[in-house]
């Protein structure tokens, strides 16, 4: 492209440019420049009313170092992959019992939204309730059918397949409403044609429904790895990362460093790792996305 | 069940099983008037916050939805992909040095930072979804339009804003659920004025005297059931908006 051709060009767009200018603005001020200083935070030194002192990769050895990291590292793949696989299968389940009908569809679909409203902190009162270690519903439903209880509060495995059920809970209408538009989207005729042809249901499910959500499946897999990683305020709220850190994930120990231990290097470096890693798990999507937005340009 | 149990007696609320017949009471949300009453300056907050976020997000996105619909080129296609990008950097990440900076203007502890916020975090899932339903709309009505005389800014609020309506308030719905509820940054930047309602049920949850479940019921249904009402009447746009973020973008 010449230099006169794309001047031109600018000007054509120039109207397209003032309409977009707010939401780059907004995104570009809050989050870009913020993780960009991340960056250049995590390799200072640095904490409230000193200079800030250049350290190199220090930061990042003494976060590496930290074996309560590698705690919050380990805990945060745990629930991260509890969470999004029981998720997806879940929302498969409900989202193909949908799809071939249920009694009373709209109170049913409002039932399976409903977590959709509601905010963590009452995500986590409703839970603790059920689960109350002494007089909890759910606890006492437990002990009647002989299981013993969910000690949450004082087993750290406990606590953290707590965080996973609820987070579960409160994320499914997402990975419904997506598994089953997609299916919606699959065309009646295939299923017909396959009925003429004497498929199983179970066939059915193999040849046709399962291959063509699998791009849906992936999507919605993908978001849910990000946004799981992220995952803050369950835990925050439930345990507060205790008993004596057993339950933290990175968000929390970013937070906990930061705003707690003041150490500002080590929490920039714990974010920028953070960031690193959303965007390794999500280096196939944004490859094709990528491809498919210039693939009009090329 | 939180619903029930906060018209229920403390002693009433841990019964099992669960009593279903039980003479209601008003107490809990007495006690909560009594001695939470900052929980209802919190609501106001929140109600203020979520609306003016939610115009600020909408608005927005439908006017880069319509550019990114409309027009082609290159540095568009750059900006669009740093909208999703940009999307999946986890939000503590940034909560580290605004918090400073924030300090630094003096907007801690104000409506307009949390407003801000919480639009940034929509516009670019609301861009996408705009840009979808904008590109349903034939281009030969904003032609006709544009013919006729109409300018650019007149193509928009006539022509687009009525079309793409149902687009918006998908939109909409996805902003007013999440900054209703948001709790990391109301946790981290805010302290008393600008303080939102899940703050305070965490705090009424936090409380050290033992949790007081019957006002921390009555709480919570006063939070969760406007949205609740919201989202059940407004569920065909949320699938609507869902995929067409997830699944075109």
């Amino acid at each position: 492209m010449t230099e006169r051709h794309s001047r031109r060009g600018l000007r054509k767009i120039a109207p397209a440019l003032t309409l977009i200018a707010p939401v780059q603005l907004m995104v570009g001020l809050m989050i870009f420049v913020p993780v960009l200083f991340i960056a250049w935070l995590s390799l200072n030194d640095s904490t409230f009313g000193r200079q800030t002192e250049f350290v190199g990769l220090r930061n990042y050895a003494q976060v590496l170092g930290d074996p309560f990291f590698w705690k919050a590292l380990w805990n945060t793949v745990i629930v991260v992959l509890i969470v999004v696989h029981l998720e997806m299968l879940l929302g498969l389940a409900v989202a193909l019992l949908f799809a071939s009908g249920v009694p009373l569809r709209p109170v049913m679909l409002a039932i399976v939204l409903a977590p959709y409203a509601v905010s963590e902190i009452t995500a986590v009162v409703i839970w603790r309730y059920l689960f109350d270690m002494d007089v909890g519903i759910a606890t006492q439903a437990m002990s009647a059918i002989g299981l013993p209880p969910l000690e949450w509060a004082i087993n750290p495995m406990h606590g953290l397949f707590l965080i996973a059920l609820l987070s579960i809970w409160l994320h499914l209408p997402f990975t419904f409403i997506i598994l089953y538009a997609a299916r919606l989207a699959i065309p009646k005729e295939l299923y017909e044609a396959a009925r003429v042809d004497g498929a199983e249901p179970w066939q059915n499910f193999m040849r046709i429904t399962l291959p063509l959500l699998v791009p849906a499946i992936l999507i919605a897999m993908l978001f849910r790895y990000i946004f799981a990683f992220r995952l803050f305020s369950e835990v925050w709220l439930l345990t507060g990362g205790g008993p004596a850190r057993q339950t933290e994930v990175l968000a929390v120990y970013l937070y906990l460093e930061a705003f707690r231990y003041n150490a500002f290097g080590e929490a920039a470096a714990t974010g920028w790792l953070m960031v690193v890693a959303s965007l390794l798990l999500a280096l196939w999507y944004l490859r094709s996305l990528y491809k498919q937005m210039f693939a009009s340009h090329a | 069940m939180i619903v029930i149990s906060s018209f229920k007696m403390d002693r009433d609320i841990f019964t099992i099983p669960p009593k279903f017949i039980f003479s209601p009471t008003l107490s809990n949300y007495v006690g909560l008037w009594q001695r939470w009453g900052d929980f209802f300056d919190a609501l106001l907050n929140s109600l203020i916050i979520t609306s003016a976020a939610t115009v600020l997000a909408v608005v927005s996105s439908v006017m880069a939805g319509y550019a990114y619909s409309r027009f082609r080129h290159p540095l568009l296609a750059g900006s669009a992909f740093f909208l999703v990008f940009i999307r999946l950097i986890p939000p503590i990440v940034i909560t580290l040095p605004l918090f400073p900076a924030v300090n630094t203007l003096g907007l801690n502890d104000t409506h307009l930072l949390l407003i801000i916020l919480y639009a940034t975090f929509f516009v670019s899932l609301g861009t996408l979804v705009m840009r979808t339903f904008i590109d349903q709309i034939p281009r030969e009505l904003d032609e006709a339009a544009h013919i006729d005389g109409a300018t650019r800014s007149q193509i928009l609020r006539r022509v687009i804003f009525p079309l793409s309506a149902q687009g918006m308030v998908a939109v909409a719905v996805f902003v007013i659920v999440f900054s209703w509820n948001e709790f990391l940054f109301a946790f981290i930047f805010t302290t008393t004025q600008a303080k939102t309602a899940p703050l305070v049920l965490a705090e009424m949850y936090d409380s050290v005297e033992g949790v007081e479940w019957g006002v921390l019921f009555a709480a919570s249904t006063l939070q969760l059931i406007p949205v609740l009402i919201f989202v059940i009447a407004a569920q065909k746009y949320l699938v609507a908006g869902l995929t067409a973020g997830a699944t075109k973008g």
